[in-house]
């Protein structure tokens, strides 16, 4: 049976747990709400979901809301082996403490940057740049030595931080002078299974929002 | 040779890992690093972690931070079993929930309420914020609702997000704010404290820590 997926292409998070529902090849059914017209408040989506938040997995009679606990569940349920999400507790620690770094400090700079802006009338504020651009120089030291994220395979870290940082580049934030974000941007453009699919048009079209206020 | 903690008892995710490092029964070399005095900023520590957050975690090889995915870890690594942390697929997926929901909703929304108050020179909270706040609470409420005399995800023992999310509702109401209109966290939150080893000694003091310094300023500016 398939599962259910409410998202938005905008929504970076949407993005990374669809990187990650590609990755297992799971049998999606793609929901797409509106939440800037406010679709996501539907009486129908609140009794899914009472937080009524992007994106939300619907597995049978199971209902999971924050993207970076999808893509685990949809690694560890649904994964030929644990590559995704490695079972062997340092491994796993390393990708679960670039999950947490993706959320509460990397995208939430570049929220605190681009949504007063997007949302609010809101102008440029060069200081939350400068703090964006900080987090980005962290990651760009997390990700020196090797090829993806954590190591050498492809984890959830990788399409968490992928749905990101490519935002991030839509909406056209400088990464030249983050190196190894670069390099290993390049690497998921062409070599991430469903990057050019389930992730591109929306962070495209992301950074055409931003720019389109932002002016 | 026990894993080195670096962490603030003040701090919510400190108490986080220490009470889960409590509740394993598990040895840690608690090492303070003082943020009110921005010893995280010292050349040392800078060294250990760039990022210079608090609290980190290093045990053997591994240097980790993130409070969250260091409860994880510990539990994962030297439980005795799964209780803290289940294994089962869906179990896990609803603790995991629970701790993003922690850092990303939860957390945003306090730090809203006491962050003007205790950097940017603002009297009070403000109405907006104050209602933020008590909406991300009202939406653990009714979860509780639905499992009477469970834990946050269902679970008939504490897990991982029952420790993260008491620890900061303890700083809560320390504070000075109260779960009088989110009965089940109330009592939620009362079962955590009986229940948790740990969870008094460690949390208790270092929230009441917190709240003696809020209180101050709140006071201060008043």
């Amino acid at each position: 049976m398939p599962l259910d997926f409410y998202w938005m292409p905008l929504s970076a998070p949407c993005r990374a747990s669809l990187l990650t529902a590609k990755a297992v090849g799971a049998d999606i059914n793609l929901k797409e709400l509106n939440l800037l017209a406010g679709e996501q408040m539907k009486p129908d989506f609140v009794a899914i979901n009472p937080q009524h938040c992007v994106p939300t997995l619907v597995d049978g009679d199971f209902a999971l809301w924050e993207s970076r606990a999808i893509s685990s569940y949809l690694a560890s349920q649904y994964g030929k082996d644990d590559s995704l999400y490695p079972n062997d507790p340092k491994a796993r620690a390393n990708v679960d403490r670039l999950l947490y770094f993706d959320m509460g400090t990397l995208y939430h700079r570049f929220g605190e940057y681009v949504y007063p802006v997007m949302f609010r009338g809101g102008s440029i504020d060069e200081e939350k740049l400068t703090k964006l651009h900080e987090a980005l120089e962290w990651l760009d030291g997390f990700l020196a030595g090797h090829k993806w994220a954590v190591g050498d395979n492809i984890t959830v870290a990788d399409h968490s931080l992928a749905a990101s940082v490519s935002t991030f580049k839509a909406a056209g934030i400088d990464l030249e002078k983050h190196s190894n974000v670069s390099a290993w941007l390049a690497r998921c453009e062409g070599e991430m299974p469903g990057y050019a699919e389930v992730n591109t048009p929306g962070a495209v079209k992301f950074g055409e929002f931003f720019k389109s206020k932002s002016g | 040779m026990a894993p080195t903690l670096y962490s603030f008892l003040m701090s919510p995710y400190s108490r986080s890992v220490l009470v889960t490092a409590q509740a394993l029964d598990l040895e840690l070399d608690v090492r303070t690093i003082n943020l009110k005095q921005q010893e995280q900023l010292k050349p040392e520590y800078v060294a250990i972690n760039p990022q210079h957050t608090v609290p980190t975690l290093v045990d053997g090889d591994l240097v980790l931070t993130e409070s969250r995915a260091i409860v994880t870890y510990l539990a994962s690594r030297y439980g005795r079993d799964d209780a803290l942390y289940p294994k089962d697929v869906v179990t896990r997926a609803k603790v995991d929930g629970l701790l993003y929901f922690d850092c990303a909703t939860l957390c945003i929304r306090w730090r809203a309420v006491v962050h003007p108050v205790m950097k940017a020179g603002v009297s009070k909270p403000s109405e907006e914020s104050l209602e933020n706040l008590a909406e991300a609470l009202t939406w653990l409420d009714d979860k509780l609702q639905q499992q009477p005399g469970r834990y946050l995800a269902g679970t008939v023992q504490p897990t991982v997000a029952d420790i993260c999310l008491a620890t900061w509702a303890c700083t809560y109401e320390a504070a000075g704010f109260s779960l009088a209109q989110h009965p089940r966290l109330a009592a939620w939150l009362a079962r955590c404290r009986d229940n948790i080893k740990g969870f008094k000694e460690v949390s208790d003091v270092g929230a009441a820590q917190y709240g003696e310094m809020f209180k101050a300023i709140l006071k201060s500016r008043s």
